[in-house]
C-alpha cells in the first residue's frame, strides 16, 4: 500500500501545482500590496522550493500533521475527518439502495431469462446508466421537495442528533448515487449468474431433484456473488466522484464537495489531503473486499509479493 | 496486493481470423436488440456527421426576438434564452458527445494497451511499477483526478478528452494485463518461441488479437460512460466551449429555466439516455457473442 | 503505527464533535436559516477579500458607520463625527458602553488597535489599500479618535462602513493572531458559535447588544448553496428562509410565481448596486487600438441583453456607477447598438472585415450566456469573438498578469462612487483592479481632486467629465447593472431591504 500511496501523493502535488493561479493572489485579492503578498507566500511556506514543500508534506503526514488549510488556517486532517461520516453514509446507504435494487433484479432477470421479466429489468438498469446524476438530482429535488413538500430539498442531520431527519436528507442523494451503481452491479449479477446456472455442478443439482428456488440461492447467488463483489470495489472510485455532483446539489457537507472547492480556491493542502485519504480510504476497502472474497471461496489465495 | 481477477467473467478466447470474424457477426446479428442498438448508434453517428445537412437552421445562429419559445411548428424543439433552435442543437451537439465518448476511450485504450501488455508480458520490476502506478490512478476519485487534469489543461473539449483518457487507462492497462498474463502461458505461445519467433512477433501476431475481446466490451461500455462524464465537466464548466452546443452543456444552460423552459432540459437529457442506451446495449451484444453462455 | 494513533485521536474528535453539535440542535425557536451563494471562506474581516463573507460579518461585527437603505451614512460605533475645515483630520465619538463579544470593552484604544492591525505590513490584510490615506490614528479620549489623512480623502466614511470600518476585538486579535478567524469576536447583534466548512455558520444571540430591545432571533445559520436551482429549491421547499443571490434567469419566473395567491416566498427588488461587463486589456492588440474597442462597443446591444437575455432583471449599464448609487447620472443616454458605426470604426481602424479576439469568462451560467450573446451581436459587424471558460481562480490569473484580451467581468458595488472608479481606471500601484491597463492623466488628475472634495455635486461633475472620456477610451464595456433582488419565505419580517444587496438581521422576526 505504501507505494501506492507514494505514487498518490506525487501525482496529486504534481497536478495542483500545475494548475495556474497564484494560491497567495487569490487569498488576498487584487487589493494585495506585494510585500503583503510575498509575507502570505512566505506564512504558506509558497516561497520555498516545489520539492522541499513536498518533502515537509509528506514529513507532517506521517507524523499526523496534514497541514493546515489556505484560507482560514484550520487543520487539514480535522475537517477531512468531519466530512468523513457524511460521505461514508452517503456512499452505505447508496450502496444499500443499490444492493436492495439490483440483486433481486438480478436474480430475477437471470433466473427468468429472455423474459419480459428480464427484458424490462435490464432495460431499467440501462437506462440508470444513462442518466446524468445532475440531472436526476434536480429533478428529485424539483417533484419531492419542491412540489410534494415530502423530503428537505438540502442539508445534512447528522443521525446522533435526529435520526429521521438525518434518513429524510440522505434518501434522495442516496438514491441518485445508488442508481448508477444498481444498473452496474445489477447486470454484472445476472451475467454471472446465467455463467453459473449453466454450469456442470448446477446441473448435477438440478438433476438430482434439488428445488429450483433452493437450487438458486444456495449454490447460484453464492458464488455469483464474488465477481459482483469485485465490481464494487472497482466502482468506489467512481462512488466517491458521483458523491461530488450529489454532494454539490444536496448542499451536502462531505468530502467530495470539500475536494471540488478546493480546487477552485486553490486550497493546496486541503485538496492534498482529501486526495490522499480517500485513497487510503479506498485501498483499505479494496483490500477488505480481497479478504472477503478468499473468505467466501476458498479456492481464491490472496496473491502474495507481485500483484 | 489486489487478486488477478478477469476483469469480466466468463471470456474466453475465440478462434482469429476471417471465418471467426465471420461467424461472430452472424450470432451478433441473432440479438435483435443489440443489432437494434448497433443501428441506432450508427444512425446517430451519421447524424452527427452529416449534421451541417440535417439541421433546419444554425445551431448558433441567436434570434432575440424569437427566445425561449416553446416547441412549435417553426421550431420543433423550442428555442433557448438567445433564441437558437434547440433540434439544430441537438443535432450538431452529437458531435461533441460523440467525439468525448469515442476519443477519450480510444486515447485510453491507446495509452493503457502498450503498458499493459508491457507489464504483463515482461513481469519484473517494470510491471511493479506500473502496477503501482496503476493502482495509485484507480485510487483516486475519478471525478476528481479528471477535474484536476482538466484545470491543468485549461478549456475545452480537446483538453476534457484528455482528462478523460487519463481516468480510463489504467482500467485499459489492467484488463490488458490481465489477458496477456493468462495468454502467454498458452501452448501456442510456447509453440512460436521454440520456432524462434521474437517477442514483438509473438506479442503483435499472437497476442494482441487474442486479448482484444475484453478490451473492445469494455471500450465500448466506457464510450457511454465518457458521453456521461463530457456532460458532467460541462456541467462544472469545463469541457465544451460556447457557442459549440454538447448535449451536457445544453443539460447544464438548461437548469436556470427549469419551470421556464422545460423543454431546454428535456431533448438533451433524451438525446443522452438515447445514445448512451444504444451504445450500452450494442456493447452487451459484443460481450455476448464471446460467450455463448451468458446468452 | 503512529499513525492508527492519530486516526483514532481523529476518530474520537469526530465524534465528539457530533456529539457536541447533536447537543445544540438545529433549530431554536426564532432560527434564522440563510442561504448563500458559496461558503464565506474567511471569517476575519481584515483579510477576507470574498464578497460574501461581508454577508456574515453585517451580524457579528458593528462598524465604525453604516449605511441606511438610501445609502445615507448614519451613526454606529460611531455616535458622531466632525471633519476638520482642511480636510485632514476626521474625528470619531465612540458610543459609550458598548461591549465585545468577550466582555472587553470597545473604546479608543480598540480603534487605533484595529487600524494599527489593517496597517501592519508583516500582518497581510487585504484591508491595508483602503485605509492606506490615514496616517496616523490618535487616541483623544477614552472615546474620540482623531484619523489624520496626508490630504482630504472624502470617501473615507464610506469605507468605513464596509469591512475596513469593522471592529474586531483586541483582546482576541492578540491572542489567536491569524487564527482570529476560527473565532471571530466582534461587537454585533450576534456573537459566532460554530463554523463548519461548507456545511453551516451559526451565529447565537447577543443579549447584551447595545441597541435595546434588538435583536429579535435567537440564531442564524448560514448555508452555502452553489447550486443557483438547489438555492432557489431550498426556499420554495420552506428548507431555508433567504437567499442573497437570486439567479437573474429566474427573475422573471419567479416573480410570477410570488404573485401566485397562496405563494410561499416573496421576491423584493431595491435598486441595483453591481455592473457586469467586458474588460479590455489596453496593453495589447487587438484593443490597444482604440478603435478597435468603440467598433466593439457599437456592435454590442445592451437592450438586448438586459431585456432579453436576462429578461428584464437587469438596466442597461454606461458607466461605473449603476441606478440609486449617489453618482448615477439618470440624464445619460445608453449607448444603443450601431452596427453601421462598428463597421466604420472598422474601416478608420484598417480592418474593414473585421477582426478575432478571445473573450474569457468564468463557468457561471450568466457568464456563458451574456459573451454568447456579445458574440452573436459581434458576428454582425464581422468581429469574431472566440469564447473561453476558465475556472474563476484561472481568470483572476490571467486579467491580474494582463495576458487576456477580453474579460467577462464586474465588480459586487460600493456605497460610494470613488471606490466604484478610482481602483479600475488609475495607476494606484496597490489596491488596483485595473485589469485593462489602462492610464489617462486627465482621469487621474479628476479622481484625484475628487477624492479632496467633500460636496457630492462637485464630485458628480468630476466623475460626469471622467464618465466622457471613458465613453470614449472604453477600457471597459459596460454592459448591464443586476437589479439588486432578495427572495425569502412569507416567515421573515422586518427585514430593511439596502441596495447594497448586505443582509442586515438585527430588525428581523420570523413570523407565522
Amino acid at each position: 500500500m505504501i507505494p501506492v500511496l507514494f505514487f498518490v501523493s506525487v501525482i496529486i502535488f504534481v497536478l495542483i501545482n500545475l494548475v495556474p493561479g497564484d494560491a497567495a493572489r487569490l487569498f488576498l485579492g487584487e487589493e494585495a500590496p506585494p510585500d503583503a503578498l510575498a509575507a502570505l507566500r512566505r506564512e504558506l511556506g509558497l516561497d520555498r522550493p516545489l520539492y522541499v514543500q513536498y518533502l515537509r508534506w509528506v514529513g507532517g503526514m506521517l507524523h499526523g500533521d496534514f497541514g493546515h488549510s489556505f484560507k482560514d488556517n484550520r487543520q487539514v486532517l480535522a475537517t477531512v475527518l468531519q466530512k468523513v461520516p457524511v460521505t461514508a453514509e452517503l456512499a452505505a446507504a447508496a450502496l444499500l439502495i443499490a444492493w436492495a435494487i439490483a440483486i433481486p433484479a438480478g436474480v430475477l432477470a437471470a433466473w427468468r431469462r429472455r423474459t419480459a421479466v428480464d427484458y424490462f429489468a435490464s432495460a431499467g438498469a440501462l437506462t440508470g446508466l444513462s442518466i446524468p446524476n445532475f440531472w436526476l438530482g434536480i429533478m428529485l429535488i424539483y417533484l419531492f421537495a419542491v412540489h410534494l413538500h415530502w423530503l428537505p430539498a438540502s442539508g445534512f442531520v447528522p443521525p446522533a442528533e435526529d435520526l429521521g431527519r438525518n434518513l429524510k436528507s440522505i434518501v434522495m442523494p442516496a438514491f441518485v448515487l445508488g442508481v448508477v451503481l444498481a444498473a452496474f452491479v445489477m447486470r454484472q449479477l445476472r451475467s454471472s449468474m446465467l455463467e453459473v446456472l449453466s454450469a456442470d455442478y448446477v446441473r448435477t443439482a438440478n438433476a438430482k431433484g434439488l428445488g429450483e428456488r433452493v437450487v438458486l440461492v444456495r449454490h447460484a447467488l453464492r458464488n455469483a456473488v464474488i465477481p459482483v463483489i469485485t465490481v464494487m470495489g472497482i466502482q468506489l472510485g467512481t462512488l466517491l466522484g458521483g458523491a461530488v455532483i450529489t454532494e454539490t446539489i444536496f448542499a451536502l457537507p462531505g468530502l467530495g464537495r470539500l475536494a471540488v472547492e478546493s480546487i477552485y480556491g486553490r486550497d493546496y493542502p486541503m485538496l492534498e489531503g482529501v486526495v490522499i485519504f480517500s485513497a487510503f480510504a479506498i485501498l483499505v476497502i479494496n483490500l477488505m473486499v480481497d479478504i472477503v472474497y478468499s473468505l467466501i471461496d476458498p479456492r481464491i489465495k490472496l496473491a502474495g509479493g507481485t500483484s | 496486493m489486489s487478486l488477478a481477477v478477469e476483469a469480466l467473467p466468463g471470456l474466453r478466447r475465440r478462434p482469429a481470423g476471417r471465418r471467426g470474424i465471420q461467424h461472430l457477426a452472424r450470432r451478433f446479428a441473432h440479438n435483435r436488440l443489440a443489432l437494434g442498438g448497433l443501428i441506432l448508434f450508427v444512425l446517430i453517428l451519421l447524424t452527427a456527421l452529416l449534421a451541417a445537412w440535417i439541421a433546419p437552421a444554425s445551431p448558433i445562429k441567436t434570434d432575440f426576438g424569437a427566445y425561449l419559445q416553446p416547441p412549435g411548428p417553426r421550431h420543433l424543439m423550442g428555442t433557448d434564452e438567445l433564441g437558437r433552435d434547440v433540434l439544430s442543437r441537438i443535432i450538431f451537439g452529437a458531435r461533441a458527445s460523440l467525439e468525448a465518448g469515442m476519443i477519450s476511450v480510444g486515447l485510453g485504450i491507446a495509452a493503457g494497451l502498450p503498458l499493459g501488455i508491457v507489464a504483463g508480458f515482461y513481469r519484473g520490476r517494470l510491471d511493479d511499477v506500473l502496477m503501482r502506478l496503476t493502482d495509485a490512478m484507480l485510487s483516486f476519485p475519478q471525478l476528481i483526478l479528471a477535474l484536476a487534469v482538466a484545470a491543468v489543461l485549461g478549456p475545452g473539449l480537446a483538453k476534457a478528452m484528455i482528462a478523460i483518457a487519463v481516468v480510463l487507462m489504467p482500467v485499459f492497462m489492467r484488463i490488458m494485463r490481465a489477458q496477456v498474463l493468462t495468454e502467454r502461458e498458452r501452448e501456442y505461445v510456447d509453440a512460436a518461441r521454440a520456432m524462434g519467433a521474437a517477442d514483438r512477433r509473438i506479442i503483435w501476431r499472437h497476442l494482441l488479437p487474442n486479448s482484444l475481446a475484453p478490451i473492445v466490451v469494455q471500450g465500448s461500455l466506457n464510450v457511454a460512460g465518457a458521453i456521461i462524464t463530457e456532460a458532467t465537466l460541462s456541467f462544472l464548466g469545463l469541457g465544451t466551449q460556447p457557442p459549440t452546443p454538447s448535449w451536457g452543456s445544453m443539460l447544464n444552460a438548461a437548469q436556470q429555466y427549469l419551470t421556464q423552459a422545460p423543454w431546454m432540459s428535456f431533448w438533451p437529457g433524451v438525446a443522452i439516455a438515447v445514445t448512451v442506451f444504444a451504445v450500452n446495449v450494442a456493447g452487451d451484444g459484443l460481450r455476448e457473442i464471446w460467450d455463448p453462455r451468458t446468452r | 503505527m503512529r499513525r492508527w494513533g492519530s486516526t483514532a485521536v481523529s476518530a474520537l474528535i469526530v465524534a465528539g464533535l457530533m456529539a457536541a453539535a447533536s447537543a445544540q440542535g438545529t433549530g431554536g425557536s426564532a432560527t434564522l436559516r440563510v442561504g448563500l451563494d458559496a461558503d464565506p471562506p474567511n471569517m476575519d474581516p481584515h483579510r477576507s477579500t470574498a464578497a460574501v463573507d461581508r454577508q456574515v460579518y453585517q451580524n457579528l461585527f458593528d462598524k465604525l458607520v453604516d449605511t441606511d437603505e438610501n445609502l445615507q451614512i448614519v451613526p454606529m460605533l460611531a455616535s458622531a463625527w466632525t471633519i476638520s475645515a482642511d480636510g485632514k483630520t476626521v474625528t470619531l465619538t465612540l458610543r459609550q458602553g458598548v461591549k465585545f463579544h468577550d466582555g472587553t470593552p470597545f473604546n479608543a484604544e480598540a480603534v487605533k488597535y484595529n487600524f494599527d492591525r489593517m496597517q501592519d505590513p508583516n500582518f497581510p490584510s487585504a484591508r491595508r489599500s483602503e485605509v492606506l490615506p490615514v496616517q496616523k490614528v490618535a487616541v483623544v479620549d477614552p472615546y474620540t479618535v482623531a484619523l489624520s489623512l496626508e490630504k482630504p480623502y472624502s470617501p473615507l466614511l464610506y469605507v468605513l462602513t464596509d469591512r475596513a470600518g469593522m471592529m474586531v476585538s483586541p483582546a482576541e486579535a492578540r491572542k489567536a493572531g491569524t487564527n482570529f478567524a476560527l473565532h471571530p469576536v466582534g461587537t454585533g447583534p450576534f456573537s459566532f458559535m460554530e463554523k463548519i466548512p461548507q456545511d453551516h455558520i451559526t451565529l447565537v444571540r447577543n443579549p447584551d447588544y447595545w441597541v435595546k430591545g434588538q435583536p429579535y432571533l435567537d440564531r442564524i445559520i448560514y448555508r452555502p448553496f452553489p447550486n443557483d436551482n438547489a438555492r432557489v429549491a431550498n426556499v420554495k421547499s420552506g428548507d431555508i428562509d433567504i437567499i442573497n443571490i437570486v439567479p437573474l434567469a429566474q427573475i422573471k419566473g419567479l416573480s410570477q410565481e410570488a404573485k401566485q395567491p397562496g405563494a410561499r416566498f416573496k421576491l423584493i427588488e431595491h435598486g441595483a448596486f453591481r455592473w457586469q461587463g467586458i474588460w479590455l486589456n489596453v496593453t495589447k492588440p487587438p484593443f490597444d487600438n482604440k478603435l478597435l474597442r468603440q467598433a466593439f462597443n457599437a456592435a454590442i446591444d445592451r437592450d438586448a441583453i438586459a431585456n432579453v437575455v436576462l429578461q428584464g432583471a437587469a438596466y442597461p449599464a454606461y458607466s461605473f456607477f449603476p441606478n440609486g448609487t449617489p453618482a448615477h447620472d439618470p440624464d445619460w443616454k445608453v449607448p444603443r447598438r450601431n452596427v453601421a458605426l462598428a463597421k466604420e470604426k472598422l474601416q478608420a481602424a484598417g480592418r474593414p472585415n473585421g477582426f478575432e479576439l478571445t473573450l474569457l469568462v468564468d463557468p457561471t451560467l450568466e457568464g456563458q450566456s451574456i459573451a454568447q450573446a456579445a458574440q452573436a451581436m459581434a458576428a454582425d459587424a464581422g468581429i469574431q469573438v472566440k469564447i473561453q471558460i476558465v475556472e474563476f481562480g484561472t481568470l483572476l490569473h490571467e486579467t491580474d498578469t494582463l495576458a487576456h484580451q477580453a474579460a467577462v467581468l464586474g465588480w459586487s458595488g460600493r456605497p460610494d462612487p470613488d471606490f466604484d472608479i478610482y481602483p479600475f481606471v488609475t495607476q494606484s500601484g496597490i489596491g488596483s483592479f485595473n485589469n485593462a491597463g489602462y492610464t489617462n492623466p486627465r482621469v487621474q488628475t479628476l479622481l484625484d481632486a475628487a477624492r479632496l472634495l467633500n460636496d457630492m455635486n462637485q464630485r458628480r461633475r468630476a466623475y460626469r467629465e471622467v464618465t466622457q472620456i471613458l465613453a470614449d477610451d472604453l477600457p471597459y464595456i459596460w454592459l448591464y447593472f443586476p437589479k439588486e433582488y432578495k427572495m425569502m419565505s412569507m416567515r421573515v419580517q422586518g427585514f430593511i431591504h439596502v441596495p447594497d444587496g448586505m443582509m442586515r438581521f438585527r430588525t428581523v422576526r420570523l413570523g407565522q
